[in-house]
């Protein structure tokens, strides 16, 4: 186990409404997703003198929401990323803090992912010239996330006769947990036939295999144990943390080894061997799901379950609140909404602190009855060791894992 | 010409690493840059080894022989100019060479498009100076 394993921890987070029309700027939103994020901690614009961020020039920096809040840094570093930073980023603010560079660090994204630039790659990117390496891409009408990732789920079905029933049983689960969540997207759940019987976007992929793209801004506070105890709530100490751990080629994932790995192949020793635990011992999982499959390769190749049963692992009822292991209690990216990673830490925060039970009765004044039964809040009951799994690519992975004893 | 009915195909604009590929295709051949200090394959076309880091190379022509080795099938539209096209299959062949590439496989309906077909290069003309590298299904 690593000398800084349990030294930091995570100490506020708060986000916007995810929204598909938010009608105001990434500016306005990533201040008010700091601002909800330091008032839960505590902390007041003297309490934060680090900032992170990353984005896909679809965002605003550090230096603009920091003065925004009348916040002075010693330091901020505004990075391009993808779904691999949220935890990566945790890591980097580790660094920073024990180089004596800073104290406490605020991390944030803030994305108009539905009105502003959208990921899939419409409208302007999908019309850029072509030259470079889309000359090898591009031309062959190869543009978008679920084009590119979506050949090592193909596969994986080719090689571990996995279906496309077994991955839907992650929409239907992280659904249901949906349905438990005020701030999620999308709250119905959806069955089985629903993901298959929905239309195709890229053939393994439905529609309903796919994230919801989202309009939204959040930010997570990360300082010193020393620090956090004097702080609102009970800290989420960092136990183990891997940052954008990437197989041997990146840009083109699909030309290197076997596709059916990914990145949290390689990221499993860093993380697991940092924290000094193993993956049985974990309570609950925040995979990035920006497709159902990307939530079962990453579980497999973690280590919840043997290479190649990934597909029986997610339909087997282990991944839903009331299994043995619920993956994405808010719903995730699938239900919740589109992030980029964010919002599965800090509903892990919010369960390691049992704070997950955000509709029933006095939540508001911290009052928790914690309604465990079917359909009742999401709070998983007692947790104590919670992972998140990172995503940017099928090559680029990061990881977490936080502890609240 | 770009028309609002008619938007343009994406034209390939090729560079100093790539204009051989699309060059090749042009004169129906599949060429590929190889290591001269090493002999490892390599694609996408850059000018450095990534095994023995050397900057000698030269392009050789591959055998065009190939196997499906993954696909997905696009419906959804996200360039203006595939729009009449989808579904359209975008693929990965792995090519007898050991190395794999993105293409699209024609003469195959998309039904019959399945992962370990043995495939073949062939070429389509996008202008005057540049052709397209494509696989369909191999013959006997």
């Amino acid at each position: 186990m690593s000398h800084l394993s349990g030294k930091y921890a995570i100490v506020g987070v708060g986000e916007t409404d995810y929204s598909r029309g938010s009608g105001r700027s990434t500016r306005a939103l990533g201040v008010q997703a700091l601002r909800k994020a330091m008032l839960d901690a505590g902390l007041d614009r003297h309490g934060i003198d680090g900032m992170l961020s990353y984005h896909g020039g679809d965002s605003t920096d550090s230096t603009a929401i920091a003065s925004d809040l009348g916040i002075r840094l010693n330091f901020y570093m505004d990075c391009s990323g993808g779904g691999s930073s949220t935890e990566a980023l945790i890591g980097i603010a580790i660094g920073v803090i024990e180089a004596g560079m800073c104290r406490t660090v605020a991390i944030f994204r803030a994305m108009n992912g539905f009105t502003g630039v959208r990921i899939g790659g419409t409208g302007v990117r999908a019309a850029a010239s072509v030259g470079g390496g889309a000359l090898f891409t591009r031309l062959y009408g190869q543009s978008s996330a679920a084009q590119t990732f979506a050949p090592s789920f193909m596969r994986h079905m080719y090689e571990y006769g996995t279906t496309s029933e077994q991955v839907a049983h992650v929409k239907v689960a992280h659904s249901k947990h949906a349905a438990a969540n005020p701030k999620a997207l999308m709250k119905t759940p959806v069955t089985i036939d629903d993901v298959l019987n929905s239309r195709w976007i890229t053939k393994p992929l439905h529609l309903l295999d796919c994230c919801l793209e989202t309009d939204n801004a959040t930010a997570i506070i990360v300082t010193s144990m020393e620090r956090a105890r004097d702080l609102r709530h009970t800290p989420a100490r960092i136990l183990g943390v891997a940052g954008r751990v990437s197989k041997p080629r990146v840009d083109y994932h699909w030309v290197h080894g076997p596709i059916t790995r990914v990145a949290g192949y390689y990221a499993k020793d860093i993380v697991f061997g940092m924290a000094g635990i193993g993956p049985e011992e974990v309570d609950i999982t925040g995979s990035y799901d920006a497709f159902t499959f990307t939530t079962m390769l990453q579980l497999e190749e973690y280590g919840f379950c043997p290479k190649g049963e990934g597909g029986a692992y997610v339909s087997s009822g282990i991944i839903e609140l009331g299994g043995k292991r619920p993956n994405n209690t808010s719903g995730g990216h699938l239900c919740e909404g589109y992030t980029h990673g964010m919002s599965m830490v800090i509903e892990n925060v919010r369960q390691l602190r049992g704070q997950a039970d955000d509709y029933c009765p006095g939540w508001a004044e911290g009052r928790h009855s914690y309604d465990y039964r079917p359909g009742g809040c999401r709070q998983v009951r007692n947790p104590t060791i919670t992972m998140n799994l990172g995503w940017a690519n099928p090559a680029t992975g990061s990881a977490l894992i936080l502890t609240n004893t | 010409m770009t028309t609002q009915t008619e938007p343009a195909r994406p034209a390939p604009v090729p560079d100093e690493v790539s204009a051989p590929y699309f060059e090749g295709a042009r004169d129906g051949k599949l060429m590929l840059m190889r290591c001269l200090a090493c002999g490892a394959w390599r694609f996408p076309a850059r000018d450095r080894c990534d095994r023995c880091w050397s900057t000698e190379t030269e392009w050789a022509q591959a055998s065009g022989e190939g196997t499906l080795f993954s696909f997905v099938l696009m419906h959804q539209v996200y360039h203006p100019a595939f729009a009449r096209e989808v579904p359209y299959n975008v693929a990965v062949v792995e090519l007898a060479e050991g190395i794999r590439l993105t293409t699209n496989i024609v003469d195959c309906p998309n039904e019959a498009i399945h992962i370990g077909m043995p495939v073949q290069a062939v070429f389509e003309p996008v202008s005057d100076t540049v052709a397209l590298p494509k696989f369909r299904p191999a013959r006997g």
